[in-house]
């Protein structure tokens, strides 16, 4: 989705780069200094910057709080206002969310700050930290009716009276989960890692928790893309504007396959062999509740 | 050990019915009683199976129960068999073991699906839920997205090609055009198929089954009351059953159904029957990937091969090696989902008896298979029928 200046980064070159330089991240635009990161959506109305198809404010502050750790930083908790899904801040990054309805800052206690504005962009933080403006290279036009008809849709996605007629993952199912969704945890069992986690084995043993984390590469082995109408039901609001919605099978570089949604529905098809990088993103939502999960992005020379 | 043979079987069309689920079912069932050559009376039901989805909730309890109350078996022991798309198959199989343990001579095997009273978007919410929800849902795939993955994976392995699918499709289009319990009698070109709308890519509309309501059901007897209904039955030789597991990603292979393997491996052991013996073969063609699959996984067609297989013809109607699907499949007869197993067996009952339409009846048909899958194959059961015992 980028353009050919701007290219995906490895998390090996993020330790070697200036500061002030805009980097692509999660498929986001970034910049990182010593103690703090700015990332925002690439996408642009004019000269706002808006979210993506499947972007907010929590999956922005994820890959900014992901940013820094790749860096090394280690970051136990955070201040935030209650723009972000804490709770889901929490179980993609370990990271402890303070979180206030207002930004009364003596009752935020931690040391770093999530910093949200009018637009599209956050700014991570150690509290003491004065972030510089910056102004990123790489950014796209969005089309106007589908930025708005994709808001309206998610506005009408997340009201508490959105809910399921049949199929149906619960608060609880999804949370039962969460560590290998969003964070790729996986059981170590004779060497060999399994995931998505499972029960027992074979012999009636109850099988190690979901503790050793799959490497974030992965590589395509099939796809499919669906039309609109043949889309789930979760996701039949917003299938018609994205023209469909695509999927991909793949296989980590530890053995272990899966299949995820391309991060922003990604227009260019997919094939067999493309290696693809992981971030999180919205899936859909129900009862008010936004189900969070990683879906892949591929890495293009 | 007890042996088992089928004495009547019956079904409704298969489509968008007007009736609901107590009228569709007793239109099955009375099909089916007047199928057995002699005198037959609900009332000797001992036990019945009936599979079915409870597609949209209608009676998701106790669904045998009313179903059996409107169609003369009041009181009989019965329960809904539930396993997706291959809920009949497996009722039949359980039908079978009721009369093989001894403890039943005569049982109802069957099968229902309402799908066509819902609203577009309720409908949506049912479909697919045969699939690992949270892992396969939550990444945005239904069935069609499902088998399109083995498709493209399919094509990348073996080379095979969408033109294959194409010829199953048409094949499978032709067979059912004379079928009158057919959901959709109408033969397509090549080119028509060829060019049908996306719905997965790479499997476009005519790749896909539709949505169908019915019913079908089929009587078991045991070898020792055989006579008292029929002096012509059709003898169940044999029978088998696999699992695997139900998201594709956990799977060895997503090119290939270790279910089916390990029904029909089963199944020909229990029988004493080989892919070679088979006349006619019911397959589980909810997606035509899934009937060239099928073909390799049954013994048809070597390894890799199932796309020459249907380029070749090899699937038609009295011009190959068997026939493939001669009531139209899933693709063309319909898809009910809990009702499509034993709607398999009400097929292969009468082609084996010689009571299908004329034009439609395979030439000298022995012994007949059927090939039930269960979502996108995590389940699997495979009968085996035939005229000698």
């Amino acid at each position: 989705m980028m353009d050919e200046e701007t290219v995906e980064i490895t998390e090996q070159e993020i330790l070697d780069m200036e500061e002030q330089e805009t980097i692509v991240w999660k498929g986001y635009l970034a910049c990182v200094g010593e103690d703090s990161c700015v990332v925002q959506s690439p996408w642009y109305l004019g000269d706002d910057c808006v979210f993506g198809a499947d972007s907010d404010y929590t999956t922005l502050a994820i890959a900014a709080i992901q940013l820094l750790q790749s860096k090394g930083t280690q970051i136990n908790s955070i201040n935030a206002l209650n723009d972000v899904e804490g709770s889901i801040m929490f179980m993609a990054t370990g990271v402890e969310v303070m979180q206030t309805s207002n930004d009364d800052s003596a009752q935020l206690s931690a040391e770093w700050d999530l910093c949200i504005g009018d637009d599209a962009r956050v700014v991570v933080c150690k509290t003491d930290c004065e972030v510089e403006l910056w102004e990123p290279e790489g950014g796209l036009d969005v089309d106007e009716e589908f930025h708005h008809e994709m808001t309206s849709a998610w506005e009408k996605e997340c009201q508490p009276e959105h809910v399921s007629q049949g199929a149906y993952v619960s608060q609880q199912q999804y949370q039962e989960g969460a560590a290998a969704r969003l964070k790729l945890m996986s059981q170590k069992v004779d060497g060999e890692l399994i995931w998505p986690p499972r029960q027992m084995d074979g012999k009636g043993n109850t099988m190690p928790q979901a503790s050793t984390p799959l490497h974030g590469v992965a590589t395509i082995e099939s796809w499919t893309k669906l039309a609109a109408a043949g889309a789930p039901s979760e996701f039949s609001i917003r299938a018609p504007l994205l023209g469909g919605i695509s999927t991909v099978f793949v296989r980590f570089e530890q053995g272990p396959r899966g299949v995820f949604l391309l991060v922003d529905d990604e227009e260019n098809n997919p094939k067999i062999g493309d290696k693809v990088q992981f971030a999180i993103r919205r899936i859909y939502a129900q009862e008010g509740y936004i189900r969070y999960g990683l879906k892949c992005q591929i890495i293009r020379d | 050990m007890v042996d088992v043979a089928v004495i009547g079987a019956g079904q409704t069309k298969y489509g968008n019915h007007p009736l609901g689920l107590k009228a569709m079912w007793a239109e099955a069932a009375t099909n089916a009683f007047n199928s057995v050559d002699k005198n037959f009376e609900a009332n000797l039901v001992d036990e019945a199976f009936i599979g079915s989805v409870a597609f949209g909730g209608a009676q998701l309890g106790n669904t045998a129960a009313i179903l059996t109350e409107h169609s003369g078996m009041k009181g009989c022991s019965v329960r809904r068999v539930e396993n997706a798309c291959a809920s009949s198959g497996f009722a039949l199989r359980d039908a079978m073991m009721a009369i093989k343990s001894g403890e039943a001579d005569i049982v109802v095997a069957g099968g229902i699906e309402k799908m066509n009273d819902l609203s577009a978007e309720r409908k949506r919410y049912w479909l697919g839920v045969s699939g690992d929800t949270e892992w396969e849902r939550l990444a945005g795939l239904t069935f069609p997205g499902t088998y399109a993955l083995m498709a493209r994976r399919h094509f990348h392995e073996y080379g095979s090609n969408h033109d294959d699918l194409v010829n199953i499709s048409v094949k499978n289009h032709m067979h059912g055009f004379e079928n009158e319990f057919a959901h959709i009698r109408k033969e397509v070109s090549f080119e028509k198929a060829a060019s049908g709308f996306m719905v997965a890519d790479p499997l476009t509309l005519y790749d896909c089954c539709p949505t169908s309501d019915g019913a079908s059901c089929v009587i078991l007897a045991a070898d020792h009351v055989v006579r008292e209904f029929t002096d012509d039955p059709i003898w169940l030789k044999g029978s088998g059953a696999g699992s695997d597991h139900l998201a594709l990603h956990d799977r060895h292979s997503i090119t290939q159904m270790s279910a089916t393997q390990k029904a029909v491996a089963q199944a020909y052991k229990s029988s004493g029957v080989s892919a070679r013996d088979i006349d006619l073969a019911e397959v589980h063609d909810c997606f035509t990937i899934a009937e060239l699959m099928a073909t390799e996984d049954l013994g048809f067609a070597n390894r890799g091969e199932g796309g020459l297989f249907a380029r070749q013809g090899r699937g038609r109607r009295n011009e190959g090696d068997v026939a493939i699907n001669p009531s139209g499949g899933l693709k063309s007869k319909g898809h009910p989902l809990g009702a499509t197993g034993t709607g398999q067996a009400v097929e292969v009952f009468k082609q084996l008896k010689g009571t299908v339409e004329s034009a439609r009846q395979i030439r000298d048909a022995e012994i007949g298979l059927t090939h039930n899958v269960g979502g996108s194959g995590a389940t699997c059961a495979v009968h085996i029928f035939g005229r000698d015992r």
